[in-house]
């Protein structure tokens, strides 16, 4: 279970999480929508630890991550997908994909390397194992920054507007991926601008509006007049969204 | 008088052994400086004040304080100390220690340039701090400060003519002892600058191309 | 020599040298400078055979030690030219060159940031290649030259220490002196070392004050 209680995050005397609950069950995927500025990224940064929370508590599967004893065994247990790939530019493929487990899980380098040739030719990328990811476009980049957060076995999968550096094309091939994935079972907390599919893969749609979580329903109910509608900025947001 | 350069004609063996010992030198104190830049580029990320403190007065009295001055200090104080180390080590020494004021911020360059991004997402995939530092800060750094790090081996090949000071006969220090027995300095030393900046043309090409070769991965990102 | 001890007679040698060393340096830089910049007048008007003379010889300059220019001026004019060199005539010309040939480029790379659409423009109005020079990339050059020069004057007053090899009574011949003297080589290397640090300290200050003036000055025509 990936609990978010009563969390609070300011940066000098902006509030931008402002008392967040979110609890993510292992095989859920929950979409979070929210116009920009509405705090999304600082979310996934406060799970991954990348922000120090002001109050409250964030926990992944039990493991507080603002206790630096639990920080190092909740990171293992996620894994975050970034939206403009950070890959490490000097390393290829493969090498991207088989750093961590290796170093952080102790895991055999050849039984690694064997894993993560598997997750490249999952996504398509079985041939460009030892390309750098300048040698990559961008959609085999985000693919490569997948495998490599899948290459941890996260229980717990964090994926940040994964899509919306890539132009069409490349959003499809990367989304076709995603969806493989959440049928497959893997759980994700996933932030977006793509409506249609978040509302495809995902079992509950959260809405974040000014640090606060206006809206959090099972998808269908999210799109639907008495539900996630209801709520006037989510219908504004919904309507702005589909015009651009 | 006229100038005539075939005096120098059985002499280019001898001069030949002085470059080899300006080349010695130079690797050498070349990685010493690249060593010691590193430590010193970590140390000024330090968290601990007086680490950062330390490490910014070594860079900034180094590169303020002539090598000239710098080299005797070593060369005539060491001894003082009962430390008895022959001019080829001291030159070595002083060499690194000068040059790695100057690779420090070279590298230091590289470090602060590198996307945060990156290091989030190896911070973010659990890797420690050691290994972060070692398998993707310093690799990248490394390669962007290429060329800087190169204009520091140039620089340290001119300087390394003052060791002949401390009776080390590198290049310059046998030049001098032939021009003392063929009293013709000004073709030795017209020669001898011809040759410095022979030197470190070719090793300003050979840091283009080993920039291109390290760097051959990493083009500017094309989408 | 018969004392072995300090005496309050070697401060009194100590600020000389210290005397010798700026007096030289700025000799130096003023005559370096000017002669940069009329190296580079020279490239903006394009005056064949003499600006590919000046960018070969600023080359040579750059890129071999200071220390043979010095032994080549030193030891090799007097020979060639038939006359005498003494050690300071030696040091002004060697270093006047040297830091011309620094200011050279810096002056070039100047007049470029300027950029010739500038240049196009105030040449529509009628103006000549002069008036472009003084009215419109004098100005504009300063500023964006005084930072480059500052870096390469701290480092130049440095280089003057080479001038104790051939016997200038500078800062570092002094501390030579002392040392051989006294024998008390950290003590004497620390003094003389602490001088020179506070001279490279002052150069840079005044260097950024001068920037800051200057920017504000520039800034405030809108340039
Ligand atoms: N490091 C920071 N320092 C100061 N303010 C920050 C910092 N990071 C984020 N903010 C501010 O916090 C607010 C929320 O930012 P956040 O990136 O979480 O929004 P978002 O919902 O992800 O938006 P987008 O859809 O544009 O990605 C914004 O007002 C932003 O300016
Ligand atoms: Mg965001």
């Amino acid at each position: 279970m990936l609990k978010v209680e009563n969390v609070k995050k300011a940066f000098g005397d902006v509030i931008v999480l402002d008392g967040v609950n979110l609890t993510v069950s292992p095989g859920e995927v929950v979409s979070i929508l929210g116009s920009s500025g509405s705090g999304k990224s600082t979310l996934i940064r406060c799970i991954n630890g990348l922000e120090k929370l002001n109050d409250g508590r964030i926990t992944v599967d039990d493991f507080d991550v603002s206790k630096p004893r639990d920080l190092a065994e909740a990171r293992k247990r996620s894994g975050t997908v970034f939206q403009l790939f950070n890959l490490y530019p000097h390393m290829t493929a493969l090498q991207n994909i088989t750093l961590a487990p290796v170093e952080v899980l102790k895991r055999p380098k050849a039984e690694a390397e064997a894993e993560g040739r598997a997750l490249l030719a999952s996504v398509g990328l079985g041939d460009r194992a030892d390309a750098y990811p300048s040698q990559l476009s961008g959609g085999q980049r985000q693919r490569v920054g997948i495998c490599r957060a899948l290459a941890m076995k996260p229980r717990y999968l964090l994926l940040d507007e994964v899509t919306s550096a890539l132009d069409p094309e490349m959003t499809a091939e990367v989304l076709a991926i995603l969806a493989k994935l959440a049928t497959d079972g893997t759980t994700m907390l996933f932030v977006t601008h793509e409506i249609e599919f978040a509302r495809q893969i995902s079992d509950r749609i959260v809405f974040l509006e000014k640090g606060k979580l206006l809206v959090d329903l099972p998808a269908e109910q999210f799109f639907a007049p008495d539900g996630g509608l209801a709520q006037p900025r989510v219908a504004q947001f919904l309507s702005k969204m589909r015009k651009d | 008088m006229k100038i005539d350069l075939t005096i120098l004609a059985p002499y280019v063996g001898f001069l030949a052994e002085g470059a080899l010992l300006t080349a010695e030198v130079c690797a050498v104190a070349l990685v010493g400086s690249v060593i010691l830049g590193m430590l010193v580029a970590i140390a000024r990320t330090s968290q601990l004040a007086w680490v950062r403190g330390l490490a910014f007065a070594y860079v900034d009295l180094f590169r303020n304080i002539p090598f000239l001055v710098q080299l005797f200090f070593f060369y005539y104080g060491l001894p003082e100390i009962g430390i008895y180390i022959d001019a080829f080590t001291t030159g070595v020494i002083a060499l690194s220690i000068s040059g790695g004021a100057y690779a420090s911020d070279a590298i230091r360059a590289g470090i602060l340039a590198i996307d945060n991004g990156i290091i989030e997402a190896a911070e973010v995939s659990g890797l420690p701090r050691r290994v972060i530092f070692t398998r993707i800060v310093l690799p990248i750094a490394l390669r962007t400060s290429v060329r800087p790090l190169g204009s520091v081996l140039i620089n340290m090949i001119l300087t390394s003519s003052i060791l002949s000071t401390i009776t080390l006969n590198e290049l310059t220090g046998n030049a001098r002892i032939v021009t003392s027995e063929t009293f013709r300095p000004f073709e030795v030393y017209v020669v001898l600058l011809l040759v410095y900046a022979a030197l470190t043309y070719l090793v300003s090409i050979a840091i283009s191309l080993l920039h291109r070769w390290l760097n051959r991965d990493m083009q500017p990102e094309v989408n | 020599m018969r004392y072995t001890e300090f005496t309050p007679f070697d401060l009194w040698l100590l600020t000389q040298g210290l005397g010798v060393t700026i007096g030289l340096f700025l000799a130096t830089s003023l005559l370096g400078v000017l002669i940069g910049v009329v190296w580079g007048v020279i490239r903006f008007y394009r005056v064949p055979v003499l600006t590919q003379l000046i960018t070969f010889v600023s080359e040579i300059l750059k890129n071999s030690p200071v220390l043979v220019q010095l032994f080549l001026v030193f030891f090799g004019f007097p020979g060639l030219l038939k006359m005498n060199v003494t050690p300071v005539t030696a040091a002004l010309i060697t270093l006047s060159a040297n830091t011309a040939a620094f200011v050279y480029v810096i002056a070039v790379s100047a007049i470029e940031s300027i950029g010739r659409d500038q240049i196009e423009a105030a040449r529509v109005f009628g103006l000549t290649r002069w008036q472009v020079l003084r009215h419109v990339i004098a100005p504009q050059a300063a500023a964006f030259s005084i930072g480059p020069l500052t870096a390469l004057l701290v480092n130049q007053l440095q280089v003057t220490s080479l001038i104790s090899v051939i016997g200038v009574m500078d800062l570092a011949k002094i501390g030579a002196n002392l040392n051989l003297r006294t024998l008390k080589p950290f003590i004497v290397w620390t003094a003389v070392g602490i001088l020179y640090y506070l001279a490279a300290k002052l150069v840079a200050m005044l260097g950024s004050a001068l920037e800051k003036r200057l920017r504000a000055h520039s800034a405030f025509r809108g340039l």
